[in-house]
């Protein structure tokens, strides 16, 4: 680890005191996301928690084309594009430069804020390997996971994070498959808390709750390691409801128990719930605003149900409502 | 500094010390796997100031020493065989970011199926992906090159990756003769690298947005105009690297009897060095043959291939690697040497008859009989015309091993 | 012997691209002007000036972000950019932003000549 000092970021308590400690944006307005998008919610939050001592990688994804079409960055901090299969390899070799560069007294400045900006795809399918590979290898970076449940860019497409039951263009509901995707998601974050010895910060966030986010991105950064955060980000057009409910049905998926937010300090150490709803709410109220579930029969919704309380036991979550039979 | 008698891997780690080399990303795979560990053992034991990263996987390396480059710094990676294929995706993103990271590779077969022993394909199969590209022929080549080629792919008119080769085992692993100079020397040739526009919080970029169709072009032709722009570097730098390290290195080809020579084989890696034996019992017997050796195959040495060989009647292209399929010929030198030779992209009177020789594959050593046989082929072909494009001499001239 | 020289390809001017591609950052807080996405708008977000509370719950909703935040806390919209999706309208606690057509609103923005 380079013996050097980075400035640690400060933690907003609500959102009336975020623009007391992260008042800029290094997001900027004028690019090409969808009205609406969960994710660029997401990235311009994330920016804003990195603040200006950050560079950050883009793999290919909605998050890279959409931003960057065409020839124009909408990020005011270092920023490159990567191949969607390594993120985590590029990010890691920036990680390890600045190491033997400030050691060596070749960089003069700070040591940065490397964040990777990874798409659902970029992380744990097509990614997976060199993400695992550089929380393992305990760079002092930050792995963003901002999950729009598909291979969003190139159309919707199925990927390790869409929910059992949703209707991409590689899982079209038919008689022979009638509710078109038959597997169960990976679970990003546990993948990485559970078997990642270095992931000495863990956590989920969604972008219904962006102090917490922001908190968590700080909190990340602030650890000098490896670090991992999925963040929920709803995509209108691939989960086909209005433009206007992203912020809605990122908080009804956590108040359903479909996403859990939860931080973990090291593999070893307990999952903390950061937020636990009042009371928790049927999958089937969440489901019933996509039209992506909108071919499911009853009892794949009770298939839902029962994989979504198991989910929520396993993190010691009150379950949500159990289905009716 | 005395001269050490050490392997090919050896001379690169030992060129690579003294580069001052930041960040190293390994991964084990036959034969080239033995530069790794040295310098695992330099960073280990203090004598080198670099980052070892482990990587997952040959992309991975790659990955890792492309964004390491991407933030300013001197970087160095390696394989062999398919662990040279298996990156393909990342050479062309490293090679379009310009980033000038040097890729040491020991040539092996490529799979199927499992073949530990050498051939060319592996990094000859890259050749289209923007790094300059050539073949050291022993160690002290290897040594050589390492350096050479890190002056010429850092330089603000090329910023280009590289890739050092040299034949696995035979160069790799057989110990010989390298002048190592001194760190001073060292030094005073290769300049700190300076990255023109790192990723840096102090003066933010961007690195890689989407492009409009009609933007393709101009990028590439930046790229073909840098690469073959490197030729003037490459001058100049092995001057200078002659000058400073009191040696005679050959710039772009090495020529062996070619002055008058009405036959000729076009030969890269270190077989050649057995050719030059045979060159010399046949040169006894009166036959006017003699030998090119190509230091570069991108950017193709094109003028000095072609003013060597064009005076000759017949040419014979040794392949160590393969080209299934390719109209005629069977390897990946023969059509670049043809190409340089053709009428109207080079001055050429009379194109000299060409034929290819699949020499070596699989990892035979070439043997000085076989060069004979090449050469009688070569005499017939001299009179009139090759009775075939290609020859697949460890078929038809088998030699005990 | 030829010139290799004689290989390099002319660039023509409007087609120059900086070298590897590589693009400045626009500054913190700032637009990437070339491209202003207010021409997407089907809907207009109206925020009701006298019911807000100076929450800030839209200004961190916003994916562009195109809400603007004063001194003050206030907070306006930049019509410039503002793709009308809705967003604050939706998470505004006191629900004080209206979403109006944006054909109510007769040529008050100055937009691209052309569509992207």
């Amino acid at each position: 680890m380079a013996k050097v000092n980075r400035p640690k970021l400060e933690l907003a308590k609500s959102i009336a005191k975020v623009p007391d400690v992260a008042r800029s944006e290094y997001y900027v307005k004028g690019h090409r996301t969808c009205a609406g998008c969960g994710p660029a919610i997401a990235y311009r939050l994330a920016c804003k928690a990195a603040g200006k001592n950050s560079i950050f990688f883009g793999p290919t994804g909605c998050m890279y084309v959409a931003n960057t079409s065409y020839l124009c960055v909408p990020w005011a901090v270092p920023w490159t594009h990567t191949q969607i299969t390594d993120a985590g390899a590029v990010a890691s070799g920036v990680a390890a430069a600045y190491e033997a560069m400030i050691r060596k007294g070749k960089y003069k400045g700070d040591y940065p804020g490397i964040v990777v900006f990874a798409g659902d795809g970029g992380s744990i399918d097509i990614g997976l390997q060199a993400m695992s590979a550089a929380m393992y290898r305990d760079h002092d970076f930050l792995f963003i996971c901002y999950d729009n449940e598909a291979y969003a860019n190139t159309g919707i497409q199925t990927s390790p994070t869409t929910p059992y039951g949703a209707n991409t263009s590689f899982t079209p509901p038919g008689p022979v498959i009638p509710e078109a995707k038959k597997l169960f998601p990976k679970d990003a974050a546990k993948l990485v808390s559970e078997g990642h010895p270095s992931a000495r910060f863990v956590a989920t966030a969604s972008i219904g709750y962006p102090v917490d986010y922001i908190n968590k991105v700080r909190k990340a950064l602030n650890a000098e390691g490896a670090t991992f955060l999925h963040v929920h980000a709803p995509c209108p057009k691939g989960w086909r409801f209005d433009a206007d409910k992203t912020i809605e049905i990122a908080k009804l998926a956590v108040e359903t128990g479909m996403f859990s937010l939860w931080e973990k300090e090291g593999m070893t150490a307990p999952y903390k719930i950061t937020y636990m709803p009042k009371k928790m709410k049927p999958v089937k109220e969440y489901m019933a605003l996509q039209e992506r579930f909108a071919h499911l029969k009853p009892e794949h919704i009770v298939k839902m149900q029962n994989f979504v309380n198991a989910k929520c036991a396993g993190l010691g979550i009150e379950a949500p409502t159990p289905p009716v039979a | 500094m005395p001269k050490k008698f050490i392997p090919g891997l050896a001379a690169a780690a030992n060129a690579a010390v003294q580069a001052d080399v930041d960040v190293i990303s390994s991964y084990p795979i036959r034969p080239y796997t033995g530069l790794m560990i040295q310098l695992s053992q330099a960073v280990a034991n203090g004598d080198l100031d670099a980052e070892f990263v482990h990587g997952e996987g040959e992309h991975g390396q790659l990955a890792i020493v492309h964004g390491a480059s991407l933030a300013g710094a001197r970087t160095m990676t390696g394989s062999s065989g398919v662990g040279v294929t298996y990156p393909m995706e990342v050479y062309s993103p490293i090679s379009g970011d310009r980033c000038p990271v040097q890729m040491v590779i020991a040539d092996r077969t490529l799979d199927p199926p499992g073949d530990f022993g050498q051939e060319h394909t592996d990094a000859l199969s890259t050749k289209d992906q923007g790094w300059l590209l050539g073949w050291a022929s022993l160690p002290q080549e290897v040594y050589d090159n390492t350096l050479i080629y890190y002056r010429v792919g850092e330089d603000p008119k090329v910023l280009l990756p590289q890739m050092n080769c040299h034949d696995g085992y035979f160069v790799s692993h057989i110990a010989n003769w390298v002048n190592i100079g001194e760190q001073s020397q060292v030094d005073e040739f290769l300049p700190p690298y300076k990255a023109q526009r790192p990723l840096d919080p102090l003066r933010p970029v961007g690195h890689g947005p989407q492009i409009y169709a009609n933007q393709g072009p101009a990028l590439e032709a930046t790229r073909f105009n840098a690469i073959w722009g490197a030729r003037e570097v490459i001058q100049q730098a092995v001057k200078e690297y002659n000058e400073i390290f009191k040696r005679d290195v050959d710039p772009f080809v090495e020529l062996y009897h070619m002055d008058d020579a009405e036959i000729a084989i076009f030969i890269q890696g270190c077989h050649a060095h057995t050719c030059k034996y045979a060159i010399d019992d046949l040169r006894k017997e009166g036959v006017k043959i003699g030998m090119v050796r190509p230091k570069w195959i991108r950017p193709f040495p094109s003028p000095e291939v072609a003013e060597a060989l064009s005076k000759c009647k017949a040419v014979g292209v040794v392949e160590t690697n393969n080209s299934f399929g390719a109209s005629g010929y069977a390897g990946q030198l023969t059509p670049e040497v043809c190409a340089a030779l053709v009428k109207g992209a080079v001055k050429v009177d009379k194109v000299p008859q060409v034929a290819s020789f699949m020499a070596g594959l699989g990892g035979h050593p070439v043997k000085i009989e076989q060069f004979k046989f090449m050469a009688e082929i070569l005499a017939k072909g001299a009179k009139g015309q090759f009775d075939k494009p290609t020859y697949w001499v460890d078929l038809e001239c088998e030699v005990e091993m | 012997m030829f010139d290799t020289k004689k290989l390099q390809v002319p660039i023509p001017a409007h087609l120059e691209i900086p070298e590897g591609g590589v693009v400045e950052s626009p500054k913190p807080d700032g637009e990437q002007d070339q491209f202003p996405s207010g021409g997407w708008r089907i809907l207009r977000s109206v925020i009701d000036q006298e019911r807000c509370t100076k929450c800030l719950t839209c200004w961190l909703a916003c994916p562009e972000p195109c809400i603007e935040l004063a001194e003050d806390r206030s907070v306006s919209i930049d019509l410039k950019y503002c793709k009308g999706c809705g967003c604050c309208a939706n998470v505004c606690p006191v629900q004080c932003i209206s979403r109006v057509p944006e054909s109510d609103f007769k040529g008050d923005v100055e937009f691209m000549d052309e569509p992207f």
